[in-house]
């Protein structure tokens, strides 16, 4: 999934400065798009009318926040795009459809889109709560589609033949921390915990016998109810079976934040390492000193994380170009918009070099291999399309967000 | 662990209490069962960080303000939702409007203020222990209320007519009591009990759209514990329910500190239907 993870949703603030803040982008030159487009821009082929993308993501509703950044790199990397020159000289035209975070909106949307609108591909959902009700009408419909959601189940090459992946699954994001734990951090007694949505327990009930498989000692783990208002108990037994780091699986920033904030005043030094959200501005926000933020690290992904307090040299120029467009990254995260930069570039290539017919498009995208973007890596065969490396999926540390993207986490070979 | 059990037991189970005294309150001017009273309880704790944390009032205006408008949407919750269903209350249709005008807010309370948890401010501060406003502003906001309904109930003419209403609304109507006026009043008060718990138990239970259902449902336990209508044994329920939980929460843990709670309810309401404090009622025969 892009989990529901909110950051911080200013959603009416987004909408009146989106406009200005695209035209700066544009005027600064975003780089990366244009270096592409500029190879695209040869002389008008047969057809010159639009290529038509249909768009579904979530810009308003309670899942808005991930869906409101992505749409920040979308909108910059097709407009770069088409202001030089579109691909073979026929325009990007984005038919946006707002899903609301609903399902239903998602799956209303679908059918316009591919029905009436004849689009060439979708991008999105990007929820998985839509794509899941999403994926199977676009299959139906034959569309090309590309997602960002996490959620395993979504890639099926036999199901849905032409839905492909850019972004890592569940098993991924688990397993990249279960990695740190064991392999980076070499602890081996882990406790692993979660609210119980179900999210919360299938994280558990999938990643616990990925640990064991490592050769992790599981000491504890439970379902706790996240309104629970006091952890301690929880916490005291996680503490006298022995645990040596806290895993907790869970997209509510409430109930992770009394986990830090109980693991703070009883003064047990342990990491805790888990999903993104452990680094939301929701969380920070619900504790009860700042230090209690220290020693806990979430997923997060290579590319975009400073090592050694720099970035890679090509998403240091992304960067920069945002940053000279005075995009503001108090509101969202780095890979949130570079994962849209990456989308609107990913699709122009495949519609350079496939056009625009469904058939070629999967064929050409059945072949892609080390795609290089600013989010990731991206690497598809006929019977895989998990695009994304296991490699780049690393922890952060979350105390140290700075212009949207966070230092990896210590002890990763840089 | 025994110091735990009491701080946040008692705390949250003074909150409970409330929210318990909050259905008695509208309980007895309507005998309807509004499903308000977790509404209440969740924007004590939204709107007290609305006003005083993101709009930056003062914390004594702010509190003022939140019950106000937990007195305004008490008299709403009676105009809308309870006056149009008394004339067939024995159709019980009141569970489906106070329930529904509650689920309403609570939607836009997501979509304006957000789903996720938003931290509550400190208004005293910061101590250890007992000290600490999180555990001892919800226990002295139930003695105040408690102290307060008594008071009111007892001693004042005002308190009188809420009280006969309660127990004949007929009579008390025939003696010339403004019936529909002491409805409402008892609403608004309710309004500001509801908004109090949720105000007063917010550094606990932070500000958070999803207390609502959390409150509704435990604050009704007191209530069925104690005695319908009855304030004290709600009080007595409250309590004794949160320290029970927060017990449960060291002994067994996780999901199952729940359905200990759950069990224990059904035992007691089992031995006893009236509740703890109610009072058997005689049949006609």
């Amino acid at each position: 999934m892009l989990s529901d993870n909110n950051q911080v949703s200013q959603i009416g603030k987004e909408k009146t400065t989106m406009r200005i803040r695209r035209r700066q982008v544009l005027s600064g030159s975003a780089a990366g798009a244009v270096s592409l487009a500029t190879g695209l821009a040869a002389p008008a082929i047969a057809a010159n009318e639009p290529i038509k993308i249909g768009y579904l993501p979530a810009l308003t509703g309670p899942s808005s926040s991930t869906g409101v950044g992505i749409n920040r790199g979308v909108q910059l990397g097709i407009e770069a795009i088409n202001k030089a020159g579109g691909v073979k000289g026929r325009q990007l035209e984005l038919i946006v459809r707002d899903t609301q975070s609903d399902p239903t909106k998602a799956v209303n949307a679908v059918s316009e889109l591919t029905q009436r609108q004849k689009v060439s591909m979708i991008f999105g959902p990007v929820n998985s709560g839509e794509a899941l009700a999403a994926t199977p009408l676009i299959a139906r419909d034959k569309v090309p589609m590309l997602h960002p959601c996490w959620v395993d189940e979504l890639i099926d090459v036999k199901k849905y033949p032409m839905a492909f992946r850019q972004a890592p699954t569940n098993t991924q994001i688990g397993g990249g921390a279960n990695h740190y734990v064991v392999d980076v951090l070499k602890l081996k007694k882990v406790a692993v915990i979660s609210d119980t949505t179900g999210y919360g327990t299938a994280s558990v009930n999938t990643y616990v016998p990925m640990l064991k498989a490592k050769g992790a000692d599981v000491v504890y783990t439970n379902h706790i109810d996240a309104a629970n208002p006091d952890l301690k108990p929880e916490m005291l037994r996680m503490q006298s079976a022995g645990a040596q780091v806290i895993m907790p699986w869970s997209v509510n920033a409430g109930f992770l934040s009394r986990i830090l904030n109980t693991r703070g005043a009883m003064g047990w030094d342990v990491p805790v390492v888990g999903q993104t959200t452990l680094g939301s501005g929701q969380t920070k926000a619900l504790l009860e000193k700042p230090e209690y933020w220290n020693k806990v690290y979430s997923n997060n992904f290579r590319k975009c994380c400073y090592v050694n307090g720099k970035l890679e040299p090509k998403t240091q120029e992304y960067l920069d170009q945002l940053k000279a467009a005075k995009i503001e990254f108090a509101d969202t995260l780095l890979w949130w918009v570079a994962l849209g930069s990456d989308a609107a570039n990913l699709m122009a290539d495949i519609f350079k070099n496939a056009g625009s017919k469904p058939e070629d498009i999967v064929k050409y995208m059945n072949q892609v291999k080390d795609w290089p973007g600013v989010y990731g890596t991206v690497t598809w065969t006929p019977q895989q399309h998990n695009g994304f490396p296991d490699s780049e999926v690393v922890m952060c540390e979350v105390n140290s967000l700075k212009d949207g993207a966070f230092n990896l986490a210590p002890g990763y070979a840089s | 662990m025994l110091q735990s059990i009491v701080s946040y037991g008692l705390a949250v189970g003074a909150v409970y209490a409330l929210i318990g005294i909050t259905y008695n309150v509208m309980y007895s001017a309507s005998r309807v069962f509004s499903f308000t009273a977790g509404m209440l309880g969740m924007l004590g704790g939204v709107l007290g960080a609305l006003f005083i944390q993101r709009m930056g009032l003062n914390p004594v205006l702010g509190f003022v303000m939140v019950l106000a408008c937990g007195a305004v949407l008490g008299v709403v919750t009676e105009i809308l939702t309870v006056r149009p269903v008394l004339k067939s209350i024995e159709q019980h249709l009141y569970v489906l409007s106070t329930l529904a005008f509650a689920l309403m807010i609570q939607q836009v309370t997501a979509i304006e203020w957000g789903t996720e948890a938003q931290p509550f401010p400190t208004l005293f501060p910061p101590a250890e222990g007992w000290l600490d406003q999180k555990f001892w502003l919800p226990l002295l906001a139930c003695a105040v209320t408690i102290g307060g309904l008594e008071f009111l109930y007892r001693k004042t003419l005002i308190g009188r007519a809420f009280l006969a209403i309660a127990e004949d609304s007929y009579a008390a109507r025939a003696l010339g009591l403004p019936e529909t006026w002491l409805r409402i009043a008892s609403f608004a008060l309710a309004g500001m009990i509801g908004t109090l718990a949720g105000f007063t138990g917010a550094q606990m239970l932070l500000a958070f759209f999803g207390n609502q259902s959390i409150l509704n449902f435990y604050g009704f336990v007191p209530v069925a514990l104690g005695g319908m209508g009855s304030n004290r044994g709600a009080v007595i329920g409250g309590l004794a329910l949160g320290l029970f939980q927060q017990a449960a929460n060291f002994l067994v843990g996780g999901i199952f500190a729940a359905v200990a709670v759950f069990a224990v309810f059904i035992v007691v309401l089992l031995l006893r239907p009236e509740g703890i404090a109610g009072a058997s009622t005689a049949r006609r025969v």
